[in-house]
């Protein structure tokens, strides 16, 4: 954003009542704001935020390199690697370093990150399978969620799928006592979503059952050889159903950098906010990436030159669907 | 045999016998309005397998208007109580989705190509309660979607998350202005609208006297589009307006109050989209139907 641009319409702007100068100022912090010189005394001052961030850098914030005075295109498609918006993969140290940047310098809450994830992975998940599109007669979806983040995400994601009109089907085996999780996990129930008690080794019974299955088992949090412990199971059924998966962020059971060695293969992949190192390793279908929301200086600061989001949508397929 | 913990005894989905909840339109006592909308003679239950799409589809003719309900003041509390209490939403939550679901509504009554002003600027007005607390994160939103909001938020609240909100929307360089000018010809000309975020339904009668009232009376002379989120501000949530501000835009949360009948605006937008099914039936929301994965849907066609 132009801020120049804002006090540059102020000052153009005809004043009629040349008034008294600007009255208190409620500025965020009690130093002395920046005062502009204008031709008129009776506009406003702009209180311009400083965050620690952008302390020195200078106004604009745009340096040219996302041209920002030209309407962004609305409805364009994201087809496969542009010029620019082309994300890089990340390792699991830097994922980690955003998401503790957002919760401690931008204050955002645990909850509120995990409510947007979760119906960002919700929209992914009607564009890579539209309701007119899926082979049952019940638009049925299994999803499976793990002790940990990710697996909360993945109970947002299934609320979001029922508000959507699907009929989501959710597997919690290991409830988590975080209050945050249980919470999520009562919203669920309260809209009427079934659990299951225990997950089919059948799994023919889950390629009957649902069109999907939506892979919240393990996220990028999850140690290395996680995936052989007690989710071992769960993911030795996955790894055999024929149904498509959609995981959320990190396939489970997939190391975040060095990627798979034998683990299920997702036809879908959603990352959250910058696609991981595994996903190179991703041979799937379609690849969805849900980062809209990550402030601007954070995708300059760890440089994750997202994608453009056509209109208000909140994820992107970077890859053209096959 | 695969056994379901729920509250309710259903049999492995796909089976023959269909017991999933019905989360159905039956309740919907007639068709609903939309801009647009198809006319729905029949109420369409969940298990049909009608070869039509599930998604509504915009056609041409829509039928007569369908009655939604608009909420008083207790009822609108109740709501939000059972949400915050039973089905144990976080308020963090809720005002999340609801500041999104206001962002984007504002993106379809003013599309980016369509603002009169080079800068996509619309100025964000929030008081110090919740109204403005969704105010904020509307702002962020629009951020987001590439409008350039300025936020005049006078009264910040103590509450940690309401500073929280407000760290986030410093931090991706939105600007806040120190105070309103009274001189309204500058706001009409710097913006190309306003959210009115400054009191919502938790607002007592007379609080528009108040404190706010200076804001209200200069919001009440901008010749730009205002949006109001949930509640005109200064308006009573029951009786409506006595000369307080006229909005072009309505942006309803969960459901319309009964203000809105007084409403003369341009479009009005309900954003209840998350609430359960549980809860639209006890309380007789009667809600329009969403189309795709959208979260708000104009209840009137646009003028």
């Amino acid at each position: 954003m132009n801020n120049r641009s804002i006090v540059q319409l102020y000052i153009t702007a005809q004043s009629f009542s040349p008034g008294p100068l600007p009255g208190p100022c409620l500025a965020r912090k009690a130093t002395a704001t920046p005062r502009r010189a204008c031709p008129s005394p009776a506009l406003p001052l702009l209180i311009l935020p400083r965050s620690p961030s952008n302390r020195g850098r200078p106004l604009p914030r745009n340096g040219g390199d996302v041209p920002s005075a030209v309407p962004r295109r609305l409805g364009t498609e994201w087809g496969w690697r542009g010029s620019h918006g082309c994300p890089l993969p990340r390792s699991k140290a830097e994922a980690e370093a955003i998401e503790k940047e957002l919760l401690e310098d931008y204050r955002f809450g645990r909850q509120q990150l995990i409510e947007m994830w979760g119906h960002a992975c919700a929209v992914a998940v009607t564009k890579a399978f539209p309701l007119p599109s899926l082979p049952r007669k019940q638009p049925t979806v299994l999803v499976v969620c793990g002790p940990a983040q990710n697996g909360a995400i993945g109970l947002v994601c299934a609320r979001h799928l029922r508000v959507f009109d699907y009929e989501p089907t959710i597997f919690y085996p290991k409830r988590s006592l975080d209050p945050l999780y249980r919470d999520f996990t009562t919203q669920c129930e309260k809209m009427d979503i079934p659990f299951l008690s225990y997950l089919p080794t059948e799994v023919q019974l889950i390629n009957d059952a649902y069109n999907a299955v939506v892979d919240a088992v393990l996220g990028a949090e999850a140690e290395l050889g996680e995936g052989r412990g007690p989710c071992a199971g769960i993911l030795a059924t996955l790894k055999h159903v024929r149904i498509p998966i959609v995981s959320l962020d990190v396939p489970s059971g997939w190391d975040v950098e060095a990627g798979s060695s034998g683990g299920i293969s997702p036809d879908v992949l959603v990352s959250l906010m910058a696609p991981k190192q595994c996903a190179r390793r991703f041979l799937g279908r379609q690849h969805f990436v849900a980062g809209r929301f990550v402030p601007y200086d954070v995708q300059k600061k760890f440089e994750l030159n997202p994608p453009d989001y056509p209109g208000t949508e909140c994820v992107v397929a970077l890859r053209a669907p096959q």
